[in-house]
């Protein structure tokens, strides 16, 4: 409606139709490109307050003994900022980037979900609001970004800063999974012609293996909130040791969900990475199978590794041993990527850009922080270095030298297409080298640090020998990290005001973006160059020598069924989060206690109800029939009956939480309250959920919408419905059944 | 009794199972000799009698709940995958079978194995019974099979296409993980019969003092080999799954619609 108007005036913030409503204009934008570049904008802001919440941590450790901040405010800012960095910073660059390059790079028109994308990304101002509003009610979190129990338990924390915490948490981790829902459907069934999965930009489809690690990893995240929150709020007992609960349960939860998070957090790092050195060695990537092949492994290892995380809580030899092992094995995919890069440069006609120099930069940081690694994996390496610096400067090379650097690598690469300006290579290259010299400077030391003895998550050091000068440097680099920050935001400004025009493919690059206009029109394309390889800007700028074709063409994805796909994917993340509340219930409830337990309920009763559930799966498939053969009357009924039966479920479970509340049994009675109140409580909330959508389903088929084309809302519908009555299969199993076993 | 004296007396020298093996190599070898890849035919023989004539399998007879894993992994995971790979590529089952190889039903083989022999009266069951123990030899040699069916198939047209097959093992692998962890997590006597081994042999005080294994670590190894290197066997089969992805010429991929 408005494409052609943008390409003439690179950089408008509001083309002629948007001038019409131009205070909602970006409020209510459902493009991805809009959305992507306020994800950006989001991150940049927080990028500055997790930045000044750094710097006030380095300032208060430049000097020993000093007395700058306070050591509750020291907690507070120290957990805010690794928080901050996390959830607020990384995952809304990231985000951002994939949500405006991604459904360029496949020549796609939008996100599969527009909607649901805007949502995902308001879930991120939210987040950030809840978190930062616990500075208003008592002072925020001082737990720790990873907020062990029961340090973060009431007794411990009385304030509700954790509960900010928790519920900022879980309203990002909900957002997250939108987005990456959104990136499986778009990349699966959003595809160009000849566009196959074989052809995929590494970007892309790094990206795309990433979703499936995000949509499994942040609902064990999500569901150890939960649990935390319930106890806090409602005095369970999941992680108090006084009432029979594990401390190290929530640690195992939350580094199964950590340890994916950093490759959450890589491996669209990696994606950057890969797009830009090719373009700048003039070279394709050396063995693409291979970068994504590793992908894969990595994301798949990512899940089995968590326990390294944890050798100083004493596991045992046992679980230290496969852990170790397990953990060794994952550098051989990272290494992998590391001999591929590399590998791209040797020979390749090399352009020092400000992005390249950011990825060659990450490569030596990342190469560093994979060796430190490593040495975290050899068990009593581990327990020597594991709270020392050591590890402080160990996961800042990850995170900032190789993640953080290639943020910015992506930012200098494809800000001329976001804006349709240039950004100053000048100032571009001061803001590298002042942030490769900060950076190292900040960070090489503290290695030393924690080998010389320096515990992390103090506020502050005695005067040993060394400490004092160290810290000093490390301060220093902080400082001119932070005037890197001020330049880059001093370009991004300067070149939105007055940068030189980009047009279309400034880098002479490669992939499909490129082929746009920069900024690319509403509809990002107006015409798509034919795709035969993984470089088709190449093969259109090179017909005499193209690059050899991948695969054979597709006219069409397979798979274009968006909603089923998009319900498949919601409902496997819904299972990694019953998983983890199944998982807890048999572990909490591996011994009986005293107290009620399983004896107190009705085995019967339940039974019957179940019944019903079941029952209402059956006569839901028959509403799916009866709607193919255009049986109207008969589809009402059988669906009327599918409500009807869930009601008669939920009723039955109200019934039972009412015998037993009579009964003085609530969920702070004992550990066998809590598992169950939790357990059966999250599953009847989801057939609730179930239920609005079927009534909702019943409207449109009262209406007659089903008919018209619409039928795919029943069949998605049912999925979910299908899958909530499974998962009550094996509620019921574990809980009323397996007791009897005993 | 010391480890070298067990190492060398725990062979329990099983004169059917060797005539078996015997005649089943010497059979592919005459009846594949074209088409067979042989070496993996004789690999899987080769797992089969480590896991049934080894000290693992005196072990895992009533002794060490670890060691009847690795001997369930064996049979279930790797025996069947070798065996597999080992027939020849012309070879397909007959149609009495043919219900087993739907994907569902493969999964459903591969999962279930594991979660329905670790139902602990089974579990005891099979540790101790020679009657058992043979049935659950055979069924997880099969459904092992079954499993792989999907995977390995002789024939391309008969295997999952590639992005099908990642699904379908990782899915497996997850299941799999789950019982794993629950396992390891789990209070000791998962499997009540290794809480109180009746020491036939007298090796019991080598097992606990000499080599560590107490009971509570027993059932811990046991639990993390099935979380740990058991989804190291599925991650290696998705892999070769990818390299199977990106290999197949166009026209091959054409016709199953990727």
């Amino acid at each position: 409606m408005n494409g052609p108007a943008l390409t003439t005036a690179p950089g408008a913030i509001l083309t002629a139709g948007d001038r019409a409503h131009h205070r909602i204009a970006w409020i209510s934008t459902v493009d991805h490109k809009r959305i992507g570049i306020l994800y950006l904008l989001t991150g940049l802001f927080f990028f500055v307050v997790g930045g000044v919440e750094a710097l006030f941590i380095r300032l208060q450790l430049a000097v020993p003994n000093n007395t700058l901040l306070r050591p509750d405010t020291y907690n507070q800012l120290f957990t805010m900022h690794g928080t901050t960095m996390i959830f607020l910073v990384a995952m809304p660059l990231l985000f951002g980037l994939a949500n405006y390059i991604l459904p360029l790079q496949i020549g796609a028109r939008d996100m599969a979900f527009p909607r649901l994308n805007a949502f995902s990304f308001w879930m991120v101002p939210l987040g950030g609001i809840l978190l930062h509003f616990s500075m208003l009610d008592g002072g925020a979190p001082a737990v720790g970004w990873f907020a062990y129990a029961p340090l973060s338990e009431t007794p411990y924390s009385s304030q509700p800063g954790v509960d900010y915490w928790a519920l900022a948490l879980l309203v990002l981790g909900i957002g997250s999974v939108g987005t990456s829902i959104n990136i499986i459907v778009t990349v699966l069934c959003l595809r160009a012609p000849g566009m196959t999965l074989r052809r995929l930009p590494l970007y892309t489809w790094i990206n795309f293996v990433n979703s499936f690690l995000v949509i499994i990893a942040l609902p064990v995240l999500n569901a150890g909130l939960a649990m935390l929150l319930i106890d806090r709020r409602l005095h369970a007992h999941f992680f108090l040791p006084s009432g029979g609960g594990s401390p190290i349960m929530w640690q195992h939860i939350f580094w199964a969900f950590g340890h994916p998070e950093v490759y959450i957090l890589a491996l669209p790092a990696f994606g950057i990475v890969s797009e830009i050195i090719p373009v700048f060695s003039r070279k394709p990537i050396f063995g693409y199978e291979f970068v994504a092949g590793s992908t894969v492994a990595i994301a798949i290892l990512s899940f089995g590794v968590w326990g390294h995380h944890m050798f100083t809580v004493g596991l045992g030899h046992t679980m230290d041993l496969f852990f170790a092992a397990a953990s060794l094995l994952i550098a051989i995919p990272t290494g992998v990527k590391v001999l591929n890069w590399s590998t791209t440069l040797v020979g390749g006609r090399i352009r020092l850009s400000t992005a390249m120099l950011f990825c060659l930069a990450f490569l030596v940081h990342f190469l560093c922080g994979g060796l430190t690694g490593v040495t975290h994996a050899v068990v009593p390496l581990d327990w020597q270095t594991k709270n020392s610096y050591y590890l402080v400067a160990h996961f800042h090379f990850v995170a900032v030298g190789a993640i953080v650097f290639a943020i910015l690598a992506g930012v200098y690469y494809w800000f001329p297409k976001i804006s349709g300006r240039m950004l100053s290579e000048r100032i571009g290259k001061w803001t590298f080298w002042l942030m490769v010299i900060g950076f190292n400077l900040t960070f090489i030391v503290q290695h030393f640090l924690g080998l010389a003895g320096m515990p992390r998550r103090v506020y502050t050091y005695p005067d040993l020998p060394g400490w004092g000068w160290m810290n000093m440097i490390s301060t220093i680099g902080a400082f001119f990290m932070a005037a890197a920050a001020l330049l880059l935001v001093w370009n991004l400004l300067v070149t939105l005001w007055r940068g030189p025009a980009a047009g279309n493919n400034p880098w002479n690059a490669w992939t499909l973006e490129w082929a746009s206009t920069s900024p690319p029109p509403h509809e990002n394309f107006h015409e798509l160059p034919p795709i035969h390889s993984r470089r088709p800007l190449w093969d259109d700028a090179n017909p005499d020598h193209p690059d050899p074709v991948v695969g054979g063409d597709e006219v069409v994805s397979p798979v274009t069924e968006k909603c089923k796909v998009g319900i498949l994917a919601f409902i496997a993340s819904e299972s990694a989060f019953f998983g983890v509340l199944i998982l807890a219930f048999l572990y909490f409830n591996a011994t009986p206690g005293s107290g009620p337990g399983p004896k107190d309920l009705n085995l019967v009763k339940t039974g019957m109800f179940s019944l019903c559930l079941f029952a209402s799966s059956f006569t839901l498939w028959r509403t799916e029939i009866s709607q193919q053969r255009n049986h109207r009357r008969a589809m009402l009924g059988w669906l009327g009956a599918t409500i009807l039966l869930g009601g008669i479920f939920i009723v039955g479970q109200g019934l039972e939480y009412g015998g037993l509340l009579r009964g003085g049994v609530n969920i702070s009675t004992n550990l066998f309250a809590t598992t169950f109140f939790t357990l059966t409580g999250f599953h009847g909330l989801h057939v609730c959920l179930g239920l609005v959508a079927l009534l909702v389903v019943l409207g449109l088929a009262l209406a007659g919408d089903l008919d018209a084309g619409r039928s795919v809302v029943l069949e998605v519908v049912g999925l979910y419905w299908h899958f909530v009555d499974v998962v009550w299969v094996l509620v019921f199993t574990v809980v009323y059944i397996f007791p009897l076993l005993r | 009794m010391t480890t070298e004296q067990f190492l060398i007396s725990g062979w329990t020298w099983n004169p059917l199972l060797l005539v078996a093996s015997v005649a089943a190599l010497a059979g592919s070898r005459l009846a594949f000799r074209q088409a067979g890849r042989f070496r993996y035919f004789a690999a899987s023989v080769g797992v089969i009698l480590l896991a049934l004539i080894s000290p693992l399998h005196t072990l895992a007879n009533g002794y060490l709940f670890s060691a009847h894993m690795a001997q369930h992994i064996l049979l279930l995971l790797v025996a069947p995958a070798l065996a597999l790979l080992g027939l020849p590529a012309s070879f397909s089952v007959s149609r009495l079978f043919r219900f087993l190889t739907y994907p569902i039903v493969g999964w459903i083989s591969g999962v279930g194995a594991m979660w329905f022999w670790h139902v602990p009266s089974l579990c005891s069951a099979a540790a101790i019974s020679p009657t058992m123990f043979t049935v659950q030899t055979i069924s997880l040699l099969s459904l092992g099979s079954a499993f792989w069916w999907q995977v390995l198939a002789p024939r391309e047209e008969h295997r999952l296409p590639p992005l099908a097959a990642i699904v379908y093992l990782f899915t497996a692998c997850t299941a799999c993980s789950a019982l794993g962890i629950i396992i390891t997590f789990a209070p000791a006597g998962v499997c009540p019969i290794f809480m109180q081994p009746v020491d036939r042999l007298g090796i019991l005080p080598m097992l606990r003092e000499d080599w560590g294994m107490t009971m509570p670590r027993d059932q811990q190894i046991g639990g993390l080999l099935m979380w740990v290197p058991m989804c190291l066997i599925y991650v290696t089969a998705i892999l070769a799954q990818l390299t199977r992805w990106y290999a197949v010429p166009a026209p091959a991929l054409a016709e199953k619609g990727r």
